[in-house]
C-alpha cells in the first residue's frame, strides 16, 4: 500500500487492531482516510467508465440485430418434437380422476390458446401450400388451427381426453423455428418400442403438420401464431393395462431429421405410458 | 550476550575444543532468541554421542598396542578375509551423503504444496457431489466424477512436474560428485594392492605419497618428509609435517594422525587406518553441518505469501458465494458445484509449474555462466542478496602466486600479473637484471611436468611449491625454456630451503665454455640474504654494500611488504676457479664453500594477484547496492592489499588505523564513523560481542576480515543476517560448510571446493570466479522481476474465469464458461506465454538498483493483486461477457431473456424452451449453444490475454521502449495461444470430448476493443508512472 514505506519496521508485526485502525498514522485498514477517498474515487471513475463502455458496446451490438429474426438460425435448423402433457412418463389409474387430472388440466390449458376466441383474427388458409407472406406488411397473418381438428382429443367432446377410458390422448407438437418450411408435408408416426403392438388414432386423421402453417415469422411479426398439432389417441386394450408401454413418435415423410445420434428429441419424441385399472 | 559467542564457537569448533558445554541447557529466558542455536545444539548432542562411542586415543597408543587393537600386521597388512569381515561390520569407507528427505516425502510434499490442497478440496467436493447425486438419482451424468478426476490429475501432473524438475537439478549434483573413484594403495595378505578407497577398513596398512588424498583417518607408522595440507579441515593452508611421533594429546594437533580427505602435500608415509567413513573426523563435521537448519529461501517465502493471498481470496469468495447461493434458494448440491467452479476459477493451476520452469530456465542460463544451482529456488536468492561474504584465495584472486614486483638498481618495477601473460614489458636491458634473472632461473627446484609444451605457460602444471612455481613461470616467460637453460648450467649441488636457514642455495656450472668458474646462487628471506652479502650489484657493477644502500633496501622491502606481497632476496657469487676447480667435491653437509660475502642482486615480490574480472565485478556489486565483505584466513596486510586492488576497499577509504596514523592521534580518538573501511583481525573478532560485530557491520561500508578461522565465518554470517541482510557466502573447506548452510545462499567453489562444502552449498561456482557471482545476481534479479510479470499475467484472467460463476449464480443465466474450459486456459493456452516472460530482458539496468528488501519488496504485493484483479481482470471479464452476450443474442437469446433462464435452460426434460424470437429449442440444441458460449468466452479471454501478455513485458517502460519483437519466445507464446485456442475450437470431435465447438470467425474479434483498451490503458498507466515518480498514482499502480 501507498504508505507502507513510511511505516517503521517494527510496525510490520503490529497487531490486527492496529491494522484495522492505527491511531498513530490515522490509517484505517492500511490507508488513511484521504488515501481511501482517492482510491474509491479512482475505482468509481474507472468502473463508471467501464460500465459506460460496456453499455455502449452492448447497445451497438443490439442495434445490429434484427427485431424480427435472429441473426443466425443454424443451431436450430431442425425442429424438436415434444408432447403434451409435458412428462416423460404418463402413469395413471383410469378410474382415479385425481391421478390424471394434472394431465388433463395441462392439456386443457395448453389447448386453450386454440379456442375460438383467440383465433378470431386468424384466417383460413389453403391447405397443402406454404403461407408465404415475406412481402406482406406487419403483422403477418396467422392460419387458423381449430381445436376441433383434434377430434376426440380436442377436449371438447371428452373433457378427460380419453384418460378416463384408459385411452389417453397425447398431443405432439413440433418446435417453432422461424422460416422453417418442411418439404413435403411431414406426418407423425407413433409406434411402440420393442414388440408391443400399438394401435393409435391420429387427429387430424392424416397426422400431418400442414404446410399452410409454415413458415413461422417470429414472435414479433407473427403475433398470435398457433402451431399445428397432431393428437395421438393411444388405443390401449385391457391387455395393455398395468404395464409400461414405450412409445416413440417420429416425424416422417419430410426433409426433417428424425434420427440424430446426439439429440434424441430432434424430429422424434419418446415417452412411456402406464395405465392401471 | 557475553556467553553466547564462545558457546557458538564451541559448537562449531567441536573437533578442536570438545563439546563439553553442549548438553548444558541454554541460559534461561533466552531460548526464544536463540532458537536457531538450539536446533544446532540438538545436532551437537548427537555428535556427542557419536564421540563417546569411539573416542580417539589411537594416537597415544604404541604401534604394538595398535596392532593388537586392530588385529593387523605391520608387514603383511590385514588378510583379505579379516578385511572382508571388518568391511561387513563397519560398512564401506564413504561418507553417507547428508540424509536427504526421502524421495517419497519429497514427492508427497509436492502433492500438497501451494494450491494443491485447494484443488484436492475441489476434487473431493466433486466426488462428494457425484456420490450424493448417484445415491439420489442413479445414472446421473458423470460430469462431476470426471471433473474430480481431472482436478486430481492436474494436481498430480503439476506435482510430478515440479518433483522431476527438482530431481533433475539434484541429479546434476550427484553425477558431479562421483566422477573419479578414489584409489588407495594397501597391504593385504602380504601384497601391495591398489583397491578402491571405499573398500578400506580399520586396521588396513596404507601407503601415501605426495599428491594423494588421504583415504581414511590414519595413524602414521612411518613417514619420510611427509607434509599434509589440512586446509579442507581447518582452513589453514600451510602444509604441516607428519611423523610417527605423538606430539600432542589432542588428536587434531598431534603429528601422527592424518585425516580423511586432506591431501598429502609431499613425501611418503605409511599409515594404519583407525577410522573410516562416517566415523572419520570429516565424517563427523559433515554430520554436524547437516544439523544446521536450512533457511527458507526468499522466493519460497514469496511464493508462500502469494499462495496465501490468492488462496485466501479464493476461499473467501468461495465461501461467500456458497452462503449467498444457499440464501438465494439453490439447493446444497448446486451450491457445492458453484463452490467447485469458484475454486477452479480462482486457483492459477499452471502457475507453480510456470515458476518452476522459469527458475530452471534461469538455472540453465546460470549454469552456462558457470553458476551451477543445486536448489532451484536459490536462483532468485542470489538476486536478493545484499551482502556477499567472499573468500579471497581463488575467488577474488587467481589462486596462483605470481611475481608482481622486482627491485633492482634501486628501482621498483612492476611485472605483469594478468591471467595470460606472454611477455614481461618492463625494461630488461640492465646488466643487473641479467644476473638477477639468472639466479631466479637457476636457484629453483620447481619443474614443469612433462608434455606440456603446447599448454600456455601460466596454465602448466608444476611440481613445486607456490613461490617456486611463480618464479619458474616468471623465468619461463623471460627465457623461453628454463629447463633447457638449467640443462646448460648444470647443478652441482644444492641446499633446499628450510626454516632454520631461511634460504635456498645451489651451485652450477656455467654454459660459457671459456668460463670454468662455478656459480653459486642463493635466494631467501630478504634480510637474511642481505646479511650474507658484502657487495651489491648496481647497474651491472659490483659495489660494496654500505649503510645507505641498506637503508634504501629497507625502504623497498617495506614498500613491497606493505603491498601484502611475499618478498624474496636474491644473491650470487662466482666461485674463483683456482679454489674451486672442475672436480671440486662440493659437500652440503660440511658446507665447504662460501655462504657469506655474496653479491646482492635484487628483490622479487610475489602475490596471488586478483582475477582481472574481479574489480569490475566488485564495482558492479557496489552499484547494485550489494556489500562485498572479504573473509580470509590470510594476513591482514595481504588481505587489505587485495581488497584495495579489487575495489572492496575503494580508493580514498581509510581504516581507523590509517586515520590515526595520518592524523597522528591514538586510535581511540578516531571517530569510527569517519572510517569507511575496516580490517578486522580474527583475533579481535574472537573477543567481540555480537553488538560489537553489529556495530562494525553497520558503521563500515567496506570490511575485510583477515586471519579468520572458518568457524568465525559463521559468526560473521549470523551478524549480517541479524542486520536483516540476505547473505551469500562463498567457501571451499569442510569447515565452511556450517557457514554455507547458515547463509541464505551458500556458494561452493567448483574447482577448489571440498565435497562437504559442495553438499552444504546451494550453488556451485564452476570457475571459482567472483565475477560469476555477479552475473548470477543479475540473473536472480531478472527472474524476480520476470516472475512478477508472469504472476501478474497469470492472475489477471482468474477474474475473467471467476466472474462468469458469480454472474451465473446471481443472474441465473446460462453458464458462460465451463470448469474444464477454465482448466484449458490455465494449463493450456497460458503456460507458454507465462514462461516466455522469463526470457524478457530487464527494463532498466537492474544492476543499478538496491537489492530488494525481503519484507517490503514482495513478489506479489497489493498493487499487483489489485491491478491484476480489479482493473485488467475486470476489463477482460467485461470483454468476455460482451462476447458471450453477442453470441447468444445473435442466436436468438437477447440479454433480457437470459435472466432467470437457468433452471429451464438446464432442464433436460424441457425440449421446447422459447427464445426471444419465439423459436423453441431442445435441450441438446441449448447445450450446444452453451458450448459455443464456453468457446466464445474462452476465446475472448485468450484474445485479451494476448494484450495482457504484451503489457506485462514491462512494468514501467513503454512497450515501444522495450521493443516488441526482441523476445522471440514471447512472440511464439502469443502465436501458441491462438494456435491452441484455434485447435481446441476447430478440431473435429472436440464438442463430444471437451465441449469446445467451432466458433464463427467474427466472434474472435468481438472482445478485441477490450483487448486494445487493456493495452492503451496500461500504456497510460506506465506513462503516468514515468512522468510522476513518487506520486499517488505510482504508489498505487506500480507493482
Amino acid at each position: 500500500m501507498s504508505s507502507k514505506e513510511d511505516k517503521p519496521v517494527e510496525q510490520s508485526q503490529s497487531s490486527w487492531k492496529d491494522f484495522i485502525y492505527n491511531p498513530r498514522s490515522g490509517e484505517f485498514i492500511g490507508r488513511t482516510a484521504r488515501s481511501w477517498a482517492l482510491i474509491l474515487l479512482f475505482y468509481l471513475i474507472f468502473y463508471g467508465f467501464l460500465a459506460g463502455l460496456f453499455s455502449l458496446t452492448m447497445w451497438v451490438m443490439l442495434q445490429t440485430l434484427d427485431d424480427y429474426t435472429p441473426k443466425y438460425r443454424d443451431r436450430i435448423s431442425n425442429p424438436g418434437l415434444v408432447i403434451r402433457p409435458k412428462a416423460p412418463e404418463i402413469i395413471f389409474n383410469r378410474s382415479a380422476p385425481s391421478e390424471y387430472k394434472e394431465y388433463t388440466d395441462h392439456l386443457e390449458a395448453f389447448l386453450s390458446k386454440y379456442n375460438g376466441e383467440h383465433q378470431q383474427n386468424n384466417i383460413d388458409c389453403t391447405p397443402g401450400a406454404y403461407f408465404i407472406q415475406d412481402n406482406q406488411p406487419l403483422p403477418k397473418q396467422v392460419c387458423k388451427f381449430e381445436r376441433s381438428l383434434l377430434g376426440q382429443c380436442s377436449g371438447i367432446t371428452d373433457q378427460t381426453f380419453g384418460y378416463s377410458e384408459g385411452r389417453p390422448c397425447i398431443i405432439v407438437k413440433m418446435n417453432r423455428i422461424i422460416g422453417l418450411k418442411p418439404k413435403p408435408t411431414p406426418f407423425i408416426n407413433c409406434t411402440a418400442k420393442k414388440d408391443d403392438k400399438l394401435s393409435v388414432n391420429y387427429f387430424p386423421e392424416n397426422a400431418t403438420f400442414d404446410s399452410m402453417y409454415f413458415p413461422y415469422y417470429g414472435k414479433l411479426a407473427h403475433e398470435g401464431y398457433v402451431q399445428p398439432l397432431v393428437a395421438v389417441k393411444l388405443l390401449l386394450n385391457s391387455s395393455d393395462f398395468n404395464k409400461k408401454l414405450s412409445v416413440e413418435c417420429k416425424i416422417e415423410g419430410s426433409n426433417l431429421l428424425n434420427n440424430d445420434d446426439r439429440d434424441k428429441f430432434l424430429g422424434r419424441v419418446a415417452f412411456q405410458v402406464k395405465v392401471t385399472e | 550476550m557475553d556467553d553466547k559467542i564462545p558457546k557458538k564457537h564451541a559448537i562449531y569448533a567441536v573437533e578442536t575444543h570438545g563439546t563439553d558445554d553442549l548438553s548444558k541447557p541454554p541460559p534461561d529466558g533466552k531460548e526464544k532468541k536463540y532458537k536457531g542455536l538450539w536446533k544446532r545444539k540438538k545436532a551437537g548432542r548427537n555428535m556427542d554421542d557419536l564421540k563417546k562411542e569411539i573416542d580417539i586415543d589411537d594416537h597415544k597408543l604404541t604401534v604394538e598396542e595398535l596392532i593388537d587393537k586392530y588385529e593387523t600386521d605391520l608387514v603383511t597388512g590385514l588378510t583379505s578375509a579379516k578385511a572382508a569381515e571388518v568391511l561387513a561390520r563397519d560398512g564401506p569407507n564413504v561418507l553417507t551423503p547428508p540424509k536427504g528427505t526421502p524421495e517419497i516425502v519429497k514427492f508427497l510434499r509436492q502433492m500438497i504444496s501451494g494450491f494443491s490442497l485447494l484443488l484436492w478440496a475441489g476434487a473431493v467436493l466433486c466426488w462428494i457431489a457425484y456420490g450424493v447425486q448417484v445415491s439420489q438419482v442413479p445414472g446421473v451424468p458423470r460430469d462431476n466424477l470426471y471433473l474430480g478426476v481431472v482436478l486430481a490429475g492436474v494436481v498430480i501432473l503439476t506435482g510430478c512436474f515440479a518433483y522431476f524438475q527438482e530431481a533433475k537439478s539434484t541429479n546434476i549434483m550427484a553425477s558431479f560428485r562421483n566422477m573419479v573413484p578414489q584409489q588407495a594403495l594397501v597391504w593385504r595378505d602380504g601384497e601391495k594392492k591398489q583397491i578402491l578407497a571405499s573398500e578400506l577398513v580399520v586396521g588396513d596398512l596404507v601407503e601415501i605419497k605426495g599428491g594423494d588424498r588421504i583415504p581414511a583417518d590414519v595413524r602414521f607408522i612411518a613417514a619420510q618428509g611427509c607434509k599434509v595440507d589440512n586446509s579442507s579441515l581447518t582452513g589453514e593452508s600451510e602444509p604441516q609435517s607428519r611423523s610417527p611421533e605423538l606430539t600432542h594429546d589432542n588428536p587434531l594437533e598431534t603429528k601422527n594422525i592424518g585425516f580423511y580427505s586432506t591431501t598429502c602435500f609431499e613425501g611418503t608415509a605409511t599409515g594404519l587406518v583407525i577410522s573410516t567413513g562416517d566415523q572419520t573426523i570429516i565424517g563427523r563435521i559433515a554430520f554436524l553441518a547437516s544439523g544446521v537448519g536450512d533457511e527458507k529461501t526468499p522466493i519460497a517465502i514469496e511464493i508462500e505469501h502469494f499462495v496465501h493471498i490468492v488462496g485466501g481470496f479464493a476461499c473467501s469468495v468461495g465461501v461467500i458465494f456458497f452462503v449467498i447461493s444457499l440464501g438465494m434458494g439453490y439447493n446444497i448440491m448446486d451450491a457445492i458445484v458453484f463452490l467447485i467452479g469458484i475454486i477452479v476459477a480462482n486457483v492459477p493451476e499452471g502457475l507453480i509449474a510456470t515458476v518452476t520452469v522459469s527458475l530452471s530456465l534461469t538455472a540453465k542460463r546460470m549454469a552456462k555462466k558457470n553458476c551451477l544451482v543445486k536448489n532451484l529456488e536459490a536462483v532468485e536468492t542470489l538476486g536478493s542478496t545484499s551482502i556477499i561474504c567472499s573468500d579471497k584465495t581463488g575467488t577474488l584472486t587467481q589462486n596462483r602466486m605470481t611475481v608482481a614486483h622486482l627491485w633492482f638498481d634501486n628501482e621498483i618495477v612492476s611485472a605483469d600479473t594478468s591471467e595470460d601473460q606472454k611477455n614481461q614489458s618492463f625494461d630488461q636491458s640492465s646488466v643487473t637484471w641479467k644476473h638477477l634473472s639468472r639466479i631466479v632461473a637457476l636457484c629453483n627446484r620447481a619443474e614443469f611436468l612433462a608434455k606440456q609444451e603446447n599448454v600456455p605457460i601460466m596454465k602448466r602444471a608444476v611440481m613445486g611449491d607456490a613461490s617456486e612455481t611463480a618464479l619458474l613461470k616468471f623465468s619461463e616467460v623471460i627465457y623461453g625454456n628454463v629447463m633447457a637453460y638449467r640443462e646448460k648450467n648444470k647443478k652441482v649441488c644444492e641446499i633446499p630451503f628450510n626454516s632454520t636457514n631461511k634460504f635456498q642455495l645451489s651451485i652450477h656450472e656455467m654454459d660459457d665454455p671459456h668460463d670454468k668458474r662455478f656459480l653459486l646462487v642463493m635466494k631467501g628471506a630478504p634480510e637474511r640474504i642481505l646479511d650474507r652479502c658484502s657487495t651489491v650489484m648496481l647497474n651491472g657493477k659490483e659495489v660494496p654494500l654500505d649503510d645507505s644502500f641498506k637503508e634504501t633496501f629497507q625502504t623497498a622491502y617495506m614498500e613491497l611488504g606493505g603491498m601484502g606481497e611475499r618478498v624474496l632476496g636474491f644473491c650470487h657469487l662466482l666461485l674463483p676457479e683456482d679454489e674451486f676447480p672442475d672436480s671440486y667435491p662440493f659437500d652440503i653437509e660440511s658446507m665447504n664453500f662460501p655462504t657469506t660475502n655474496l653479491c646482492f642482486a635484487g628483490l622479487l615480490s610475489m602475490i596471488d594477484p586478483p582475477r582481472s574480472t574481479v574489480p569490475d565485478a566488485v564495482s558492479k556489486c557496489r552499484s547494485a547496492g550489494i556489500k562485498v565483505i572479504m573473509v580470509t584466513g590470510d594476513h591482514p596486510i595481504t588481505a587489505q592489499a587485495i581488497a584495495k586492488s579489487v575495489g572492496i576497499i575503494s580508493e580514498g577509504s581509510e581504516t581507523v588505523d590509517e586515520i590515526a596514523r595520518r592524523l597522528n592521534i591514538p586510535i581511540s580518538q578516531v571517530n569510527k564513523k569517519d572510517a569507511r573501511a575496516a580490517v578486522v583481525n580474527g583475533m579481535q573478532l574472537k573477543d567481540m560481542t555480537d553488538s560489537d560485530l553489529d556495530e562494525i557491520l553497520m558503521n563500515h561500508g567496506e570490511i575485510v576480515f583477515a586471519r579468520t578461522s572458518p568457524q568465525q565465518k559463521l559468526v560473521i554470517v549470523e551478524g549480517c543476517q541479524r542486520m536483516g541482510a540476505i547473505v551469500a557466502v562463498t567457501g571451499d573447506g569442510v569447515n565452511d560448510s556450517p557457514a554455507l548452510k547458515k547463509a541464505n545462499i551458500g556458494i561452493a567453489m567448483g574447482i577448489a571446493g571440498s565435497d562437504a562444502a559442495k553438499n552444504a552449498a546451494d550453488m556451485i561456482l564452476m570457475d571459482d570466479n567472483f565475477a560469476s557471482i555477479v552475473t548470477g545476481v543479475e540473473e536472480g534479479r531478472l527472474i524476480f522481476d520476470n516472475l512478477k510479470k508472469a504472476i501478474s499475467y497469470t492472475l489477471t484472467k482468474n477474474i475473467a474465469e471467476l466472474c462468469p460463476f458469480l454472474i451465473y449464480i446471481i443472474v441465473s443465466c446460462p453458464l458462460p464458461i465451463g470448469t474444464i474450459t477454465i482448466l484449458f486456459i490455465d494449463l493450456g493456452t497460458d503456460i507458454i506465454p507465462s514462461v516466455s516472460l522469463a526470457y524478457e530482458k530487464g527494463e532498466t539496468d537492474i544492476m543499478n538498483r538496491k537489492p530488494r528488501h525481503p519484507k517490503r519488496d514482495r513478489l506479489v504485493n497489493w498493487q499487483l493483486a489489485l491491478y491484476s484483479y480489479s482493473q485488467i481482470g475486470i476489463i477482460q471479464s467485461i470483454g468476455a461477457f460482451f462476447c458471450y452476450f453477442t453470441v447468444l443474442a445473435q442466436q436468438g437469446f437477447l440479454p433480457t431473456r437470459l435472466i432467470n433462464i437457468r433452471v429451464s435452460w438446464e432442464d433436460e426434460n424441457d425440449q421446447d424452451l422459447e427464445d426471444s424470437y419465439g423459436q423453441e429449442w431442445t435441450y441438446e440444441q441449448r447445450r450446444y449453444q452453451e458450448s459455443e458460449c464456453y468457446t466464445a468466452f474462452f476465446v475472448s479471454i485468450v484474445i485479451s490475454q494476448l494484450a495482457d501478455l504484451i503489457i506485462r513485458k514491462t512494468r514501467m517502460n513503454s512497450i515501444f521502449q522495450q521493443g516488441m519483437w526482441r523476445n522471440k519466445v514471447l512472440l511464439f507464446g502469443l502465436a501458441s495461444q491462438i494456435i491452441i485456442a484455434a485447435f481446441l475450437s476447430y478440431c473435429p470431435g472436440m464438442y463430444d470430448a471437451l465441449r469446445f465447438c467451432p466458433l464463427r470467425v467474427q466472434y474472435w474479434f468481438v472482445s478485441s476493443p477490450y483487448a486494445i483498451l487493456i493495452w492503451v490503458y496500461d500504456e497510460m498507466r506506465k506513462l503516468a508512472i514515468r512522468r510522476h515518480p513518487g506520486s499517488w498514482w505510482e504508489k498505487n499502480m506500480y507493482f
